[in-house]
C-alpha cells in the first residue's frame, strides 16, 4: 500500500486570555507551521466555539488535512468534541491529537513567559510527531445476549433480579442454599424501620418466584464461566442437573458470612452469644435474665480484620431497644469503641436507646472487657476505674465477613477482591456498582457489610447499570485497545494472558500455531500486554511504541 | 498552582504501558530524567497496571544503573488524580533531583558520554530480549500464585534472580556488541569489557552453544571468536 502524503493541520487556541494571557499564541502558530508534515496552521480565539470548530472542518475539507492537532486545553473535557468534529468532516476521529498548552503550560507557568513558551513549542512539536504516526481506528461493536444472571438469592440478589425482570429482561437467579432469602431469613426485626425481617423477605421471594421473567435455581453452583460482556457462557448445576446458558450481564450478590467468635470473650453459643444468635432468641421472644452486656467490635477493627463492619452498632442498638421494650426492668450495657450510628434514623435510634436507659460504656481496645461467669469487667476510661457489670447474657457484635464462595466466584469471573475478600468495585467514585471487568456488576454485602436498605439501594443501582447493555442490545467500545503489531511474532506463550487484568486475552490454536487472541470488547487498553510481550507482537492503538517514542524523540530533537 | 517548567508530560492509558525498551531508548536519545507517575497502589484505574509498572521500572532502573547511568534519573511515584499538590511536589522534587545530577553522562553517572550511550544501547537490546521480559512479566504470577509446580516465590527471591539475569544479559550483549566488527579472544574481550576472564569464557561458551558466536581461528594457541553466521 502506498503511503499517503502526510498533511497535518495545527490549530492553536487562545482560550480567551487563559492561554493568550501567558503565551504568545500567534508565535506558536507560526512555530507550528515550520514543523515537519505541517501544511496548515491557524490560531483561534476559542477553538471549541462554533467558529473554531467550523475552521477545523473547513481546514480538513479545503486543505485536505489528514491529521489534526489542536493545541488547547485538556483532552479530558474536549477530546470527544474535537474528534466528533473530525468525523463530521469525514476524517477518521482517531487521526486527531490533542496538545494541552493550557492546563499543562499557561495556567501553571503564569510568571515565566519564556520558559513557558519553550515548553509550549516542545509540547506542540511532540503532538505533531505523534500525529504523524496515528492510524485510523473504528469503533468496535458487539452484540449483547439479552439475559441477565444474578448470583445470590438474598435481599440484594432478589431486588436486582426483580428490578431487571420488571424492565422486561429475562433473568436467571442462582441461589446456593435450598431456599431463597439469604441472611434475612434468620433475622428478627430490621432497624431503623422496625419491620419484621421475614415479612420483608417473604414478599421479595414471592415476587421473584412468581415473576414470569425470572428462572430461579436453588441449590445451585457455578462450574464454568467463559466469554465477556454480552456473551458470558456459564455452566451451572442445580439439583443434579447441569445447564449451559449464554448471558449478557452478570450481577454478583453473593452476600457475606458471619464471623463465629471462637475463643473470644468465653463465647459458647449459650450464655455468651452473637447478635446473630440473639436475633433468633428475640424472634421467639424469650430472653433469660435481666442483665445483658453487649460487646462491640468483636473480631473487627483488629490487626487481623482491620475494617469496620458498619452495621453492628445499629444492630446492637436495635436489639437493646427491643430488650428494653420487652422488659423495661432489664439492664442493658453496650461496651463500644466508637459508635457507628450514621445518618438520620440511626442517630435517632441511638438517642432512643439512651432514653430507654441503655448504658453505653466506651472501652479501650488495649484494655478489652473481661467476661467471667456472672459479670463483665470493663475499664471505664473517663471514670478511670474498673466497672463490674453483672451479666445473665453476653452478646458479642461480630462483623460480617466475606462469603466463603467469594474466592471461587472471583476466579470464575476474573474479578478482583479486596484484602478482606470482599468484591472490589471498578472505581470507588466513578464506577461504584461495576466490577472492573465489563458486564459484571455487584451489590449487597458481597461488596462490604451493608444494612438491608443499603443493599436494596445498591441492588437497584446495579440492576440499572446492568440494564444499559441489555437495553442497547449492543455495546460500543473505544478502539484504544490492544492490537497485534506483528502477529507472526506471537508464539502463543500466554504471558499476556496471565497478566491481563480483564481476561481480554486468550490463546487459540490457529493454522499458524498457537496465537494470542485479543477479545476486543473486554480490553481496556492499559497496555500491560504490550509492555510485557517479549516477541514485541502486541501494541496499543494510538499508544504504540513508535508513537510514544516519537513524542520523546520529538521533545529531544529541539 | 504553579510549578517548574522543566517537565513535559506524555499521556499513557496506564503506567502498565511503560515498556523497558521505551525507557532505555529515551535516555539514549538524551533525556536527563524520566518520572513515571501512576495511581496509588491498590487504587489503580486498571486494576493492577501500576504493580506491573513497578516491577518493570525497578528492573529497568537496575539495568540502566548497571550500564553506568545514575539510577536517580528514572523514578516511579504515585498519587491519585485528585492530589494536585502532591503532583506539584513530585515534579518539583524530581526536577530538583535531576538538576543536581546534571545532564546525562556527567559527573553523577558512573560512565561518561559517549561510552554511556553505547552501554545504554546494549542495555536496551537486553531489555528488548526474551530473558528479562519473561522473568519480569512472570514476577507477579510467581509471587501470587506460583509456578506450574505451585511453588510460590517471595519478591526477594525473584528480585535476586532478576539481578543475576541483569548482569548476565549485560555481559552477553556487551560481548556480542564487541564482536560486531571484529574477532577477539576471551582474554581480549575480558580486558576490553572488564569482565573477569573465567566469566567471559562462560559467556562465550554459552553464546557458542546457542550459535550466537563461533570460533574463527586459533592464533598463538588462543581461539578467536566472531559472531555466529545464523544464530
Amino acid at each position: 500500500m502506498e503511503k499517503e502524503e502526510l498533511r497535518i493541520g495545527v490549530f492553536v487556541c487562545k482560550c480567551g486570555s487563559n492561554i493568550a494571557g501567558y503565551l504568545d499564541v500567534e508565535a506558536l502558530d507560526e512555530y507550528a507551521s515550520a514543523l515537519p508534515n505541517v501544511v496548515f496552521t491557524q490560531w483561534n480565539l476559542y477553538t471549541c466555539s462554533d467558529v473554531g470548530l467550523d475552521e477545523i472542518k473547513k481546514g480538513i475539507k479545503e486543505q485536505n488535512l489528514n491529521r489534526v492537532v489542536v493545541a488547547s486545553c485538556s483532552p479530558r473535557t474536549h477530546e470527544p468534541l474535537f474528534r466528533s468534529i473530525c468525523a463530521e468532516a469525514e476524517l477518521n476521529p482517531y487521526l486527531f491529537e490533542m496538545v494541552n498548552i493550557r492546563d499543562q503550560c499557561s495556567w501553571v507557568h503564569m510568571n515565566e513567559r519564556e520558559p513557558a513558551m519553550a515548553k509550549a513549542r516542545d509540547l506542540i512539536r511532540m503532538g505533531v510527531a505523534k500525529a504523524a504516526l496515528l492510524e485510523p481506528q473504528e469503533i468496535i461493536t458487539s452484540e449483547v445476549e439479552v439475559r441477565a444472571l444474578v448470583i445470590g438469592g438474598g435481599i440484594a440478589g432478589l431486588t436486582a433480579a426483580t428490578s431487571l425482570a420488571n424492565r422486561g429482561f429475562p433473568v436467571i437467579l442462582l441461589e446456593k442454599e435450598k431456599e431463597l432469602g439469604g441472611m434475612l431469613r434468620s433475622l428478627n426485626r430490621l432497624a431503623p424501620m422496625d419491620v419484621d425481617a421475614s415479612e420483608v423477605i417473604s414478599k421479595k421471594i414471592k415476587e421473584a418466584e412468581d415473576h414470569p421473567n425470572i428462572d430461579v435455581y436453588t441449590g445451585a453452583a457455578i462450574d464454568k464461566v467463559e466469554g465477556f460482556i454480552g456473551k458470558f457462557d456459564v455452566t451451572f448445576s442445580a439439583n443434579g442437573t447441569t445447564k449451559d446458558v449464554r448471558l449478557g450481564v452478570v450481577i454478583i450478590a453473593t452476600g457475606a458470612g458471619n464471623l463465629v467468635p471462637e475463643g473470644m470473650y468465653q463465647y459458647d453459643g449459650q450464655k455468651v452469644i452473637t447478635q446473630w444468635e440473639l436475633e433468633e432468641k428475640l424472634k421467639i421472644g424469650k430472653i433469660d435474665g435481666n442483665n445483658v452486656v453487649m460487646i462491640q467490635c468483636v473480631g473487627a477493627r483488629s490487626a487481623e480484620r482491620q475494617y469496620c463492619s458498619r452495621i453492628c452498632c445499629a444492630v446492637a442498638i436495635k436489639n437493646a431497644i427491643l430488650i428494653k421494650q420487652m422488659n423495661p426492668a432489664a439492664k442493658v450495657y453496650i461496651l463500644y469503641r466508637d459508635i457507628m450510628a450514621y445518618g438520620v434514623e440511626n442517630e435517632e435510634e441511638l438517642r432512643k436507646a439512651k432514653q430507654l436507659g441503655v448504658r453505653f460504656v466506651k472501652y479501650d481496645p488495649e484494655r478489652p472487657p473481661v467476661v467471667e461467669e456472672d459479670k463483665v469487667t470493663v475499664f471505664h476510661h473517663l471514670m478511670g476505674k474498673e466497672l463490674e457489670l453483672p451479666q445473665d447474657m453476653v452478646v458479642l457484635s461480630t462483623p460480617l465477613i466475606a462469603s466463603e464462595d467469594a474466592v471461587k466466584i472471583a476466579n470464575l469471573f476474573r474479578v478482583t477482591l479486596d484484602e478482606n475478600k470482599f468484591f472490589l468495585e471498578a472505581h470507588v467514585k466513578l464506577r461504584p456498582l461495576d466490577c472492573a471487568t465489563d458486564g459484571i456488576f455487584l451489590c449487597g454485602s458481597a461488596h462490604y457489610p451493608k444494612d438491608v436498605r443499603e443493599s436494596i439501594l445498591q441492588a437497584l443501582g446495579a440492576a440499572s447499570r446492568a440494564s444499559i447493555p441489555l437495553a442497547q442490545g449492543e455495546i460500543k467500545i473505544e478502539p484504544i485497545i490492544s492490537t497485534f503489531v506483528d502477529r507472526d511474532a506471537c508464539r502463543g506463550c500466554g504471558l499476556c494472558v496471565a497478566l491481563c487484568p480483564y481476561g481480554a486475552l486468550e490463546i487459540e490454536e490457529t493454522d499458524e500455531g498457537r496465537k494470542a487472541n485479543i477479545i476486543t470488547v473486554a480490553c481496556k487498553g492499559c497496555g500491560v500486554c504490550a509492555a510485557t510481550c517479549f516477541r514485541h507482537a502486541l501494541g496499543i492503538n494510538s499508544f504504540t511504541d513508535e508513537q510514544i517514542q516519537a513524542q520523546i524523540h520529538g521533545f529531544l530533537a529541539a | 498552582m504553579q510549578y517548574t517548567t522543566d517537565i513535559r508530560v506524555i499521556r499513557l492509558m496506564c503506567t502498565g504501558r511503560m515498556d523497558p525498551v521505551i525507557m532505555a531508548d529515551a535516555f539514549i536519545h538524551g533525556l536527563d530524567g524520566l518520572l513515571v507517575l501512576g495511581c496509588l497502589f491498590g487504587e489503580c484505574h486498571y486494576v493492577s497496571g501500576n504493580f506491573n509498572a513497578r516491577h518493570k521500572i525497578n528492573m529497568t532502573g537496575e539495568m540502566l544503573a548497571y550500564a553506568g547511568m545514575n539510577p536517580g534519573r528514572l523514578s516511579f511515584r504515585n498519587l491519585s488524580s485528585a492530589e494536585s499538590e502532591l503532583f506539584v511536589k513530585h515534579v518539583t522534587d524530581f526536577s530538583t533531583e535531576i538538576r543536581e545530577l546534571g545532564p546525562l553522562g556527567g559527573e553523577a553517572d558512573k560512565v561518561p558520554l559517549p561510552k554511556l550511550k553505547e552501554n545504554l544501547e546494549i542495555a536496551k537490546t537486553a531489555l528488548a530480549g526474551p530473558k528479562l521480559r519473561w522473568v519480569v512479566g512472570k514476577k507477579p504470577v510467581f509471587v501470587d500464585t506460583g509456578n506450574k509446580y505451585h511453588e510460590v516465590f517471595t519478591e526477594h527471591e525473584i528480585n535476586r534472580t532478576l539481578s543475576g539475569i541483569v548482569i548476565d544479559e549485560m555481559a552477553t550483549h556487551s560481548i556480542l556488541a564487541a564482536l560486531q566488527n571484529k574477532s577477539a579472544s576471551v582474554k581480549q574481550l575480558a580486558k576490553e569489557l572488564e569482565i573477569p576472564p573465567p566469566e567471559t569464557l562462560k559467556y562465550i561458551l554459552g553464546l557458542k552453544r546457542r550459535g550466537f558466536v563461533e570460533m574463527e581461528s586459533v592464533k598463538d594457541h588462543t581461539p578467536l571468536y566472531k559472531l555466529g553466521a545464523s544464530p
